[in-house]
């Protein structure tokens, strides 16, 4: 994982995007839900900054470690 | 050992505003919940005659009584809306709970006056059983408050007979007096038949000046009819002998102090009998809390209301458990039993009131790749695996070793299944963890934080645990079911399905009947429905589940039957290397 890159931990289906571009994160904050093995498992930002880049859509199918999102 | 046990690792962070503000409507959802069960508990609060017919008698309510008995701020209530035979009463007619009287716990449980003047109804023998249960597993006193008018006679089938009747009460007085834990009792008002022996059966009495108790009743004022059956001749015969009946009730204060001296001690007022009460519980064995303390008691550093935000009510979202320990914890600070092996599970050390307690519970989330090691799909938490599994066993049996007591929380979808699963011994290695939990004997409590699933909800200390399970908490996102209810509908229904579509039949009978079963699995497994039925001894706020942990950890280091020297405890030894 590339810095300022919020990846997918495991597969699974995007069900929810918390944050646009521009939006400022912290640490912590929940920024995309993604459903697996029948639970929606929140993914957070690993470190603060502005959202520069929304890398899937809600319904997106994605593997694990894939990229969802770019921090700058 | 004061290095390992003052200063232990933190645990938990702040909730941020914006973490707050994003799980608001989470808040207000467990809010609704909380609401209903308010409801419920007024309802039972309010069962029978009305408070002022009471007042008019000149009498107190077992709530006075306890209210007035117990130091003000420890009442824990347990079994609050338990009613396991849905009796028309809505309660079992008696109300219980942990308190501490004069500065010690002990388990405190009185009659409900006003519900038929304290009679035995359907269910209660049943509350009564969990009640001796937890003074024996816990060794406190238990402390009656008894106001008993006997069996109520038109439902003498549900009260009377059986295994587990009314009567079996005073066995187990006898088995708690065995065993050395002493049963106090004061009592009021007409105790006839049952209620004589409810009266009789502590180990000490404290009588209400009008209380009497007897073998049976002066009500019985003609036998049986002579002619097999009631008709209008015999009713006037029964008239007129009642009217003339006048008799005093047997076995009052002149019989039962100034003769058999079964009354200890008798009082003008109802609270001279409650101050006698705490008289002798000043005399109760106990230790002085300081003696088994390992640090100065402290809160955490965190909200218990901040749990409100942090366990999902969606219980398919997952959250971090690590937070809920921050919140319960003293100073939130704790010392991790095997961190890095079985990642599904929490194992630990932690304070709670200053008095050392183990922890076991569920992580959630994502569980870290490859694990578990033994299969090709990823780990999720709230289910468990092998490692986890193995893990829970050897914290179980060192806590045994060091006696330490145990606190569960469960939040669990069960035990992994599969081939891979039974390969890696998954169905051995849970009953290893009841194995381990029947040998180990430590008092224990579980909270079922939100589901309680399968076998995972036996084994992980849950109510199956009789022997040593003190008793089993709710909140208000409990669930409690053998398998999800769309799950299970999905079990009882797949081949059904498969016959009807294959005969070229309408398909949606079958498909109400899938949504009706998951309703049903719903409705029956909600926290209102789980505490009536008694799958939980009562449902507790978030905020609150702190208070009752520190309840049990005062109760089990009161007068505990066995003692681990701290400086011989091999868990922190083993957690430090």
């Amino acid at each position: 994982m590339a810095v300022g890159e919020v990846t997918a931990p495991m597969g699974g289906k995007v069900i929810d995007i918390k944050v646009k571009p521009g939006d400022t994160v912290n640490e912590g904050d929940e920024v995309v839900i993604i459903e697996a093995m029948k639970m929606e498992l929140p993914i957070v930002a690993n470190e603060s900054g502005t959202v520069k880049e929304v890398k899937c859509n809600v319904g997106d199918a994605v593997e694990a470690d894939a990229v969802l999102l770019v921090l700058e | 050992m004061r290095p390992y046990f003052q200063n232990m690792a933190p645990i938990g962070k702040p909730l941020t505003e914006k973490q707050k503000e994003a799980n608001k409507e989470n808040a207000r959802q467990i809010k609704e919940v909380e609401k209903e069960i308010e409801a419920a508990i007024e309802e039972v609060k309010n069962a029978g005659l009305p408070l002022e017919v009471l007042k008019k008698r000149g009498q107190m309510s077992v709530w006075e009584r306890i209210d007035y008995l117990v130091d003000p701020g420890t009442w824990c209530p347990l079994h609050t809306l338990y009613n396991p035979r849905s009796n028309e009463e809505g309660t079992t007619g008696v109300v219980d709970g942990l308190a501490k009287i004069n500065g010690k716990w002990a388990v405190v449980i009185g009659f409900d006056n006003k519900v038929l003047a304290g009679a035995w109804i359907a269910g209660q023998a049943e509350n009564q059983l969990r009640v001796t249960d937890i003074a024996k597993r816990l060794r406190v006193p238990l402390v009656w408050l008894v106001n008993c008018s006997g069996v109520k006679l038109t439902e003498q089938q549900e009260v009377y007979p059986d295994r587990r009747g009314n009567g079996t009460t005073f066995f187990r007085h006898a088995e708690l007096e065995k065993l050395g834990i002493p049963i106090l009792a004061g009592i009021y008002g007409t105790n006839p038949a049952g209620g004589g022996y409810q009266a009789i059966s502590p180990t000490l009495l404290i009588a209400h000046k009008d209380a009497n108790m007897a073998v049976g009743g002066g009500g019985i004022v003609s036998g049986m009819s002579p002619k097999g059956s009631f008709d209008e001749e015999g009713a006037e015969q029964i008239i007129e002998a009642t009217r003339h009946f006048k008799q005093v009730p047997p076995g009052s204060v002149p019989i039962h102090y100034n003769e058999t001296g079964f009354f200890k001690e008798v009082y003008e007022t109802e609270t001279g009998v409650l101050d006698a009460l705490k008289k002798y519980m000043d005399m109760m064995p106990a230790y002085d809390p300081a003696f088994f303390r390992v640090d100065e008691p402290k809160e955490p550093k965190y909200p218990g209301e901040d749990l409100n935000y942090i366990v999902a009510f969606n219980q398919k979202r997952s959250y971090n458990f690590d937070e809920v320990l921050a919140r319960i914890f003293d100073n939130s600070e704790h010392m991790e039993f095997r961190p890095g092996y079985g990642p599904e599970v929490y194992t630990g050390l932690a304070k709670i009131d200053g008095f050392l307690l183990g922890f076991i519970g569920n992580r959630q989330g994502f569980l870290g790749k490859d694990y578990p090691e033994y299969a090709p799909y990823p780990g999720i938490g709230g289910k468990l695996y092998r490692q986890g599994l193995i893990k829970m066993n050897e914290f179980v049996t060192l806590c045994g070793r060091d006696r330490v007591p145990i606190v569960w929380f469960q939040d669990t979808t069960g035990i992994d299944v599969g081939d891979l699963a039974e390969k890696a011994e998954l169905l051995g290695l849970g009953q290893s963890l009841i194995y381990s939990i029947e040998q180990t004997d430590v008092p224990m409590m579980c909270v079922v934080l939100r589901k309680g699933t399968a076998a995972a909800h036996y084994i992980m200390g849950g109510p199956t645990a009789n022997n040593h399970n003190a008793f089993t908490l709710g909140t208000p996102t409990t669930e409690i079911y053998v398998m999800h209810g769309e799950t299970a509908a999905v079990a009882t229904f797949a081949r059904r399905l498969v016959k009807e579509k294959e005969a070229g039949r309408p398909l949606q009978p079958i498909i109400d009947k899938m949504n009706k079963l998951a309703q049903e699995y719903y409705e029956k497994s909600r926290p209102l429905y789980c505490a009536r039925r008694g799958f939980v001894d009562e449902i507790v706020s978030f905020p609150n589940l702190r208070k009752y942990i520190a309840a049990f950890a005062g109760c089990v280091y009161q007068n505990p039957k066995s003692i681990c020297p701290h400086n011989h405890m091999m868990i922190p030894r083993i957690i430090k290397g």
